[in-house]
């Protein structure tokens, strides 16, 4: 694929994509410029694929891969959940344990559970377990401190 | 890069011994009264060191049965039969070193109050928890909505 850039002193800033076909890079470059960074891309299928970071309802590292999990779908995503809380400051996005990263804003309810642990309910139904560990800033950002 | 919120093992060990150490003052403290009770009720006045020793000391032991073989079953969310079976042997052990330990001089009928009154005490105990963790769920519902709510607001704020 060729690219051309050119720096401009005048006038707006425009971006020309000329394409014969439309491949999911094409797809994927189109989408970032129209979205900005608010979605986060990986694979399903073997396709690329992206989220709303809002959609999200939890992530999960298992053997050293990252997925994320919509209602819908399950995305392989690149980096680690490290990476990923370090990219995202977004605070609805809490680590709940060593390898799950929950989306707070996707939780319909908590349960306080023996020996400090919280289970949390998402809207997928599914139940997840908060842990001791990090159950005491679960409740800090709940009260509005991280 | 170091994780601040790993817990060292010497903070796991401190989490864990003072869970123990805060069991056995209260159920010292419980048998403690049954055994003043016992005493005041037979005249008596004074409590015998050897005794108060010996429930402490039995108190500790059972805290670490408790919390390493039987999931704590006194704060546990539901009782399972490991949990009950638990909760069995712990009484049967509070009641022989009693008997042993001649506290009640061996009186058949103080010793069967004392076995009720361990029985009573961890049921207290697993209620008391539980009403805990009820409470504890609201507050935590209510601040989840609040958190909800005010990230909706700060996200209709930022559009």
């Amino acid at each position: 694929m060729k690219i051309d850039i050119k720096q401009i002193f005048e006038g707006e800033d425009s971006i020309f994509i000329r394409y014969k076909q439309e491949t999911p890079t094409i797809k994927r470059i189109v989408s970032i410029l129209e979205n900005e960074d608010n979605k986060l891309w990986g694979r399903a299928d073997g396709e690329n694929v992206a989220v709303s970071y809002e959609d999200i309802l939890y992530l999960e590292s298992v053997d050293d891969k990252v997925f994320a999990y919509t209602t819908d779908k399950v995305l392989k995503i690149d980096g680690s959940l490290n990476s990923f809380m370090s990219a995202n400051d977004d605070d609805s996005f809490f680590r709940c344990s060593k390898s799950m990263i929950i989306n707070v804003n996707r939780v319909v309810a908590l349960k306080s559970l023996s020996s400090n642990r919280i289970d949390a309910t998402m809207e997928s139904g599914e139940h997840i377990m908060i842990s001791r560990r990090y159950a005491s800033d679960f409740r800090r950002l709940l009260k509005g401190g991280r | 890069m170091k994780n601040e919120n790993k817990l060292t093992l010497w903070e796991r060990y401190l989490t864990n011994e003072i869970g123990i150490e805060f069991k056995a003052c209260l159920y010292f403290f419980a048998i403690l009264f049954f055994y003043c009770v016992y005493r005041i009720v037979n005249g008596s006045f004074d409590a015998s060191i050897l005794h108060m020793t010996e429930m402490i000391f039995c108190c500790y032991i059972i805290g670490y049965i408790q919390v390493f073989i039987f999931n704590n079953f006194d704060e546990a969310d539901k009782l399972h039969t490991r949990e009950i079976l638990g909760l069995i042997i712990c009484t049967a052990l509070y009641i022989l070193v009693s008997y042993l330990g001649r506290w009640f001089n061996r009186q058949m009928l103080v010793t069967g109050l004392f076995l009720a009154y361990i029985l009573l005490t961890y049921i207290c105990v697993i209620v008391i928890y539980r009403s805990k963790r009820r409470i504890d769920d609201k507050k935590l519902n209510e601040e989840l909505r609040l958190f909800q709510t005010e990230h909706k607001k700060n996200d209709k704020k930022i559009d």
